[in-house]
């Protein structure tokens, strides 16, 4: 219910507060707006202004209300007390590529997300949304061995399960993907060298999805590290991104990083129905 | 007298269980609803008298046809039982073959054109003005027709209702007739082209005007019709100077305060939604077209944004079409200017509003709309709506099924975590990066990139 204050405001007349006169003394006229903090900012995709919005006679919006005037016009008017029409509540779903599950709520769509999607890298805390995935990650950006090897011999997978290609470079595989398994371009694939002339697919410093999520979700021990490391200070995700050009370069560029990245092992299981992810983040939820 | 007062269950007949009431109900509505997608949707009304009778036997002869013209015969020759030959003529008009001889007839329009004017001009000379009001229902059901229009244009239909209007406005019964014909003819699907610079240039806005403000004793009925004619008139065109200059906006706007108020007192009058809707949709469209500049001067009055909330929150259950239309209006209210965005803020009907965001059909998307017209604001409204709770929200709002929730829902996130490093801190210690780290992942492309780009320039750099 509304605010008795308010309340009184509308019955009773008082102006509390300024008119719309405060429009025309900024000058705020009707120009569109410049978007948001693009100094010097390349690319923003943002794009929203306000709209306004005309609606004519037959606009779907104002079906309920033609009928319930013309069934008033044809006396079959009923009040409120005897029609209860249904309102409706969003569901939620889940939309990482590949995955078309649908929840009446919230709740389930996070048991689902936990369940499936959140495989946590150690190291870099990254999520990605498959303990496959998770895998290829792990091997090719923490583990120094796979650096060497891959000098020599194709070690970067192709990363639709069931495919079994390998790669000598991870543009190679990328430009598989594309071509064969018809990823698009603007996918999450690598970066390969930081090299701001290249921006086309390069943007996005992270592996990228694959398009069968569904499958191997065994239980998984990831998320007790991932839980641990939900208090560590957001400094160290920093280092890590702005050190993950390609993956070839990253072990060797910072001293810091560890040399070999730990997933507890899937035969450790920390319960079923655990919480899985980071604890305390899901805010306040409806 | 207000007419819902007479009629109820008319689908009916005595007899009929509480069921069956039901279902012949939503069996009409379905009928209607399908004759609107088919944008065919009339009706047609009946003239309440105290004595009408539904199942009275007017005719004796087997033949409506026959009748129609016998009647207009008879009808030709103004005399005392003019009044009974009408009422047979408009009861006989109710079946449609007998419609189509009517119209076939030769100046049967002009005739009933020319009753009308006639009688609206002896009206002060008349104990009861049922006269004028039948011939109005008459026309005003033969209107759907497209002959019938063309004729009552050609026969002057515009000014003898302006007219009627002009002389009789203090007879409610007789506004409320000429409302409903007038509904009629500018519902029509090309009535922008013939008729409304017609009506527009006529007395008939400023009267349709002057007679909003629903008269107590009377009840709701000559208000809604003349409203309905008003969003007929607004949702036809695109440019409203005329209605605008005449104070179109700001009748609507102020009746819909009064009427908030109302509602929220608790005092909602049976069938107030009925008036409540053309209300909203006149104010809606004509705040499309109205220039910035003009806009304190045809508003006037903040309190409209605490009407519409109030008519949010008390229709959200029972109307949501209500609601809906309601959250429209506040998103045109909110697009352009910052006093309005800012009286939200002030006068603390945000959190009411993020309230509103779990429900689905149209409202939470409107509503997204009106929260990211605040946000446009920048800063200190961004600050504003983070501290109430709004970014929570949205990163519930992230994971819903409807793609516009989920675009809105970026592009708010985006609003407010550029807009000061406070807000963006807090997004972080809410979650975000990892919410904004799924999204990278999201199957919409415009989705991964936007996620991405906040990740990369706002967030992590």
């Amino acid at each position: 219910m509304l605010q008795p204050d308010l309340v009184r405001l509308l019955t009773e007349g008082h102006v509390l507060v300024k008119s719309c006169d405060e429009d025309c003394l900024t000058g705020n006229t009707q120009e569109p707006r410049q978007s948001e903090g693009e100094e010097g900012e390349e690319g923003n995709p943002f794009n929203y202004t306000p709209q306004l919005i005309h609606l004519n006679k037959d606009h779907q919006l104002f079906e309920d209300g033609d009928i319930h005037r013309h069934m008033y016009l044809q006396d079959l008017y009923i009040s409120e007390a005897e029609d209860k029409p249904t309102l409706s509540v969003s569901e939620f779903a889940c939309h990482i590529s590949g995955c078309s599950a649908i929840f009446s709520t919230l709740e389930e769509y996070e048991h689902h997300y936990n369940s499936l999607h959140r495989h946590v890298c150690c190291s870099c805390r990254r999520s990605l949304p498959s303990a496959r995935l998770l895998d290829i990650h792990i091997q090719e950006w923490h583990d120094s061995l796979f650096t060497i090897l891959s000098q020599r011999q194709d070690m970067y997978q192709c990363l639709v399960e069931g495919c079994g290609q390998k790669f000598s470079t991870s543009k190679h595989r990328k430009d598989h993907l594309i071509k064969i398994h018809k990823y698009p371009p603007d996918f999450r694939f690598d970066k390969t060298k930081k090299d701001k002339g290249n921006r086309q697919t390069k943007k996005q410093p992270q592996k990228d999805t694959t398009m069968d999520v569904e499958e191997s979700m065994e239980t998984h021990g990831s998320e007790e590290e991932a839980a641990r490391m939900a208090k560590s200070a957001s400094t160290e995700e920093h280092a890590d991104l702005n050190a993950a050009a390609p993956s070839t370069e990253s072990s060797s560029s910072d001293p810091l990083e560890p040399r070999y990245s730990y997933r507890v092992p899937t035969n450790v299981c920390f319960g079923r129905g655990s919480v899985r992810g980071f604890r305390g983040r899901r805010g306040r939820r409806k | 007298m207000w007419r819902l007062n007479k009629v109820h269950h008319k689908a009916g007949r005595p007899g009929d269980s509480v069921e069956e009431l039901k279902l012949k109900r939503r069996e009409h509505e379905k009928a209607l609803r399908q004759a609107r997608r088919d944008r065919q949707l009339v009706s047609k009304r009946l003239l309440l008298n105290d004595d009408e009778d539904q199942s009275e036997v007017t005719m004796d002869t087997n033949s409506g046809e026959q009748d129609v013209v016998a009647v207009l015969q008879k009808l030709h020759h103004s005399g005392p039982e003019r009044d009974t030959h009408l009422k047979a003529l408009s009861k006989a008009l109710r079946d449609p073959s007998a419609q189509l001889t009517f119209i076939k007839q030769e100046n049967s329009m002009h005739l009933l054109v020319g009753l009308l004017t006639g009688s609206d001009a002896t009206c002060r000379l008349q104990a009861s003005t049922k006269f004028t009001e039948l011939c109005l229902y008459t026309l005003g059901n033969l209107c759907p027709d497209s002959i019938v229009k063309e004729k009552l244009l050609a026969q002057g239909i515009v000014p003898a209702l302006a007219s009627c209007l002009e002389n009789q406005r203090h007879n409610l019964a007789v506004v409320e007739a000429v409302g409903f014909t007038l509904s009629q003819l500018l519902q029509a699907n090309d009535a922008a082209e013939k008729i409304i610079p017609m009506v527009l240039a006529s007395s008939l806005p400023s009267h349709l005007l002057s007679v909003l403000t629903p008269d107590p004793k009377f009840g709701l009925g000559p208000a809604i019709e003349c409203a309905w004619c008003i969003h007929y008139l607004t949702c036809s065109m695109k440019d409203h100077r005329v209605l605008l200059a005449q104070g179109a906006l700001l009748q609507c706007s102020s009746l819909l305060v009064s009427l908030g108020g109302a509602v929220a007192e608790g005092n909602k009058e049976e069938g107030m939604e009925l008036l409540i809707c053309p209300l909203l949709r006149c104010v809606g469209n004509l705040l499309s077209s109205c220039p910035l500049t003009d806009l304190s001067a045809q508003m006037g009055d903040v309190r409209i944004v605490v009407a519409l909330c109030a008519l949010l929150q008390a229709f959200l259950l029972t109307q949501p079409a209500l609601a809906r239309e309601s959250a429209w209006v506040l998103n045109n209210l909110t697009a352009h200017s910052r006093a309005l965005c800012s009286a939200l803020l002030t006068l603390n009907l945000v959190p009411g509003l993020i309230q509103l965001l779990p429900f689905s059909q149209g409202i939470n998307t409107m509503i997204l709309r009106v929260l990211a017209n605040i946000a446009h604001n920048k800063k200190d409204f961004c600050v504003h709506l983070a501290h109430r709770g709004l970014l929570s929200a949205l990163c519930a709002t992230l994971k819903m099924a409807d793609q516009e929730m989920v675009t809105l829902s970026m592009d708010v996130i985006f609003m407010l975590v550029v807009s000061s490093p406070q807000v963006a801190e807090e997004f972080v210690k809410q979650g975000g990066l990892s919410l904004l780290e799924a999204t990278q992942y999201n199957s919409e492309g415009e989705i991964r990139q936007r996620a991405t780009h906040l990740l990369e320039h706002h967030l992590l750099s």
